[in-house]
């Protein structure tokens, strides 16, 4: 007897009624945006004619696009600083935080604040503390006797946006490895240190394998995080200094809404998504590790 | 008597019902904004049967987005200022902006009574007109007379060896910086910067042959302008960062604007205005001393959206505005901005403002001050500038010549 015939009408009504304001919220807010997305993926449209069918023009476009280039290796540049950054602050202070004794829920709340606070306010704060004439460069002209252009040297400009996020992320981040640190059963520590290992071996041989899965997740996070930087770039350096903070999403801002290209602009979109999500896979497939505590 | 008051109340009623209501958009700028209030009131006060809401253009990186924003997602007003003809051609290609010529003989009746039949002829896309200019802002360099009295001059520089000069004199490369050669690295900088520069250079001739569709500034004279950019930022003359405010402040002599500036400086730094002293943008050393050096033009317009189910309304509302002097003055009051007029110096209603000499010098410079090119790429191509001619010059990335060769040859592609 199949399940469906146990339920009775009632029941089934039930069900559906349940279950229908989920389905019409995915149809109309994912499905309807996702049929979009196809149709405009294979079409040109301005907003005002007719969407015409162009085949695979927009896919063979981002190919001889030298600014799609250019952002890609920006991607990998923000990368390069970003996991890095990220997953030594956040780990930091996950491991400062296990020393805390008093006044824990404060701290981590505390650095939540950051995660939460508008992108466009915190943009403006940076770009002023750090303008040429602003409080920091002037604290470091007084003591040393000069500048730093944070944001209008080309790699400089990346690794300081890149400071930015990693002080918005560091809360939510470092309280994942705050919980995977939780998880790590004492007993093992306990019997490391009665073999004579060293907190040295320990951290290296026992914290840092047993954090895998949080370390992952994090990265993982930060590499999609750093395929949607929008916010910071667009408000401090407005993609330069050299196109070298133009990001995938700044790029498919200005092509939908200043080029009048929306076609263009969504396939730029799913490519860009086609490669976080590959970039994720490799990372998960040579870095992953299952994590048994017997 | 009751009779006459119930029927005129009745008629109240009725004017209200089916009175329409029609969205405007004006430019974020506080000043054009008042102008605006007091002009609609005036408005909705005389014409119950068409009411016009106003509202400031929505807070975006420029309204240029904005506005593109809400074309996209249906939210178009009936009609908006704060239109660049550049803009206006993005638009005009996608259908998205109604012609004005469509209205006829009162659209000529208009430009007749405005007096402004030249101009418009400098705001024609494809033979159509599709924006009414409201202003044209020449604009003109700023210089610290106090601080080049100082250094015992009585003149502003005029050509780019005279800037080379007061920057021996002046220019530490560290804290002091003669002026502000580039003015940022948004796609419309490039009007206030390098355009600028080409229109004075040049006489005033198009940086861009919009007929057939290529680059004008890849000869002698944008030669001239890539080097005096690039020896600014060499010899440290200027820097890529000035800081905030670096004019007020002393840290540079010079810096271009428009007088959309004046109110502000005038409140913000009374102790240095009155030590302001205006000249035209630099020219290279050849250029003839009798030779009237041309400018930019920021000028902008009104244009009613094709989405529009009021399009006459909204032009009855143009036509009763720009009819009308008095509101030009009232525009020069509130904004000090020169309206897009041909009488501004014969009229004998403008010429008190003559007294103040920020608007006496801006309104010199309206004959003299040409509108950006009339082409649809204006963004992309701007953006270009930015980032294959401009910032490799700022960065002195490569020599002047090649860099400009590149960026050339990169324009015409995109403009091919």
């Amino acid at each position: 007897m199949s399940n469906c015939s146990k339920l009775g009408k009632k029941e089934r009504a039930f069900g559906y009624s349940v279950i229908f304001p989920y389905l019409a919220y995915t149809a109309v807010f994912w499905g309807y945006p996702f049929i979009w997305m196809v149709v405009l993926a294979f079409t040109k449209w301005n907003y005002f004619s007719k969407p015409q069918f162009v085949l695979l023009s927009n896919f063979l476009r981002i190919f001889t696009d030298s600014l799609v280039i250019r952002i890609a290796l920006n991607t990998l540049n923000f990368l390069a600083y970003l996991i890095p950054m990220v997953l030594f602050a956040s780990l930091f202070f996950a491991m400062a935080l296990t020393k805390v004794k008093f006044g824990k829920t404060f701290i981590m709340l505390s650095f939540l604040v950051a995660n939460v606070s508008s992108g466009v306010a915190y943009s403006l704060l940076f770009s002023n503390l750090f303008s040429i004439n602003g409080p920091i460069n002037r604290l470091m002209d007084s003591l040393f006797g000069f500048t730093i252009p944070w944001f209008s040297n080309p790699q400089l400009a990346v690794f300081s946006i890149c400071l930015i996020i990693t002080w918005k992320f560091i809360g939510y981040y470092g309280l994942i490895i705050y919980a995977g640190l939780l998880s790590i059963p004492q007993s093992i520590y306990e019997a490391a240190e009665l073999d004579g290992a060293d907190k040295k071996t320990i951290f290296w041989k026992i914290t840092l394998p047993l954090l895998n899965p949080s370390l992952i997740t994090v990265t993982v996070l930060a590499i999609t995080l750093t395929f949607g930087i929008f916010t910071e770039p667009y408000m401090i350096t407005g993609g330069g200094p050299m196109q070298r903070t133009t990001t995938f999403l700044i790029y498919m801002y200005d092509t939908a809404f200043k080029r009048i290209d929306p076609s263009y602009a969504t396939t730029v979109a799913i490519v860009t998504a086609l490669v976080s999500y590959a970039l994720v896979m490799l990372i998960r497939k040579f870095f992953e590790k299952e994590v048994v505590f017997v | 008597m009751r009779k006459v008051l119930v029927s005129l109340i009745l008629g109240l009623i009725v004017a209200l019902t089916w009175a329409v209501e029609l969205v405007f958009w004006t430019a974020p700028n506080p000043l054009q904004e008042e102008f605006w209030k007091t002009v609609v009131a005036q408005w909705n006060k005389a014409r119950p049967d068409i009411q016009i809401k106003v509202q400031t253009i929505p807070a975006a990186g420029s309204s240029e987005e904005a506005i593109l924003t809400a074309i996209a997602a249906g939210n178009a007003p009936d009609f908006s200022e704060n239109i660049f003809s550049g803009f206006a051609a993005q638009l005009a290609d996608i259908g998205a902006i109604y012609p004005l010529d469509s209205f006829g003989a009162d659209f000529q009746k208009l430009i007749e009574t405005r007096k402004m039949k030249n101009i418009i002829e400098g705001w024609k896309i494809k033979g159509k007109y599709y924006v009414f200019p409201i202003y044209s802002n020449p604009m003109l360099f700023w210089w610290r007379g106090d601080l080049l009295k100082k250094l015992g001059y009585n003149n502003p520089p005029r050509t780019y060896n005279d800037i080379y000069e007061v920057s021996k004199k002046f220019a530490d490369g560290k804290t002091k910086f003669t002026m502000q050669v580039v003015v940022g690295r948004n796609w419309w900088d490039r009007w206030f910067d390098f355009i600028t520069y080409y229109y004075a250079a040049s006489g005033g001739k198009p940086y861009i042959d919009v007929a057939k569709r290529k680059v004008n500034f890849g000869d002698d004279t944008g030669k001239q302008i890539v080097q005096f950019i690039y020896t600014m930022f060499e010899k440290k003359y200027t820097a890529v960062e000035l800081g905030d405010n670096p004019f007020y402040k002393g840290v540079i002599l010079g810096k271009i604007t428009g007088p959309w500036e004046v109110n502000w400086a005038k409140e913000t730094f009374p102790k240095v205005v009155p030590e302001i002293w205006f000249s035209a943008p630099p020219v290279p050393d050849n250029y003839p001393k009798d030779k009237p050096v041309y400018t930019f033009a920021d000028s902008k317009g009104l244009v009613i959206y094709s989405t529009s189910k009021y399009k006459k309304e909204a032009f009855e509302f143009i036509s009763w505005v720009f009819s009308n002097a008095q509101n030009d003055a009232l525009w020069i009051e509130k904004t000090k901005m020169p309206p897009a007029r041909e009488d501004l110096t014969t009229n004998p209603l403008f010429a008190k403002y003559m007294d103040d000499k920020f608007f006496k010098a801006y309104c010199e410079f309206v004959p003299y001050a040409v509108p950006p090119a009339l082409i649809d790429k204006t963004i992309d191509i701007q953006q270009a500038m930015t980032t294959q001619l401009i910032e490799p010059l700022m960065y002195l990335k490569g020599k002047p010549l090649d860099i400009l060769d590149k960026a050339v040859k990169e324009i015409n592609k995109l403009l091919f």
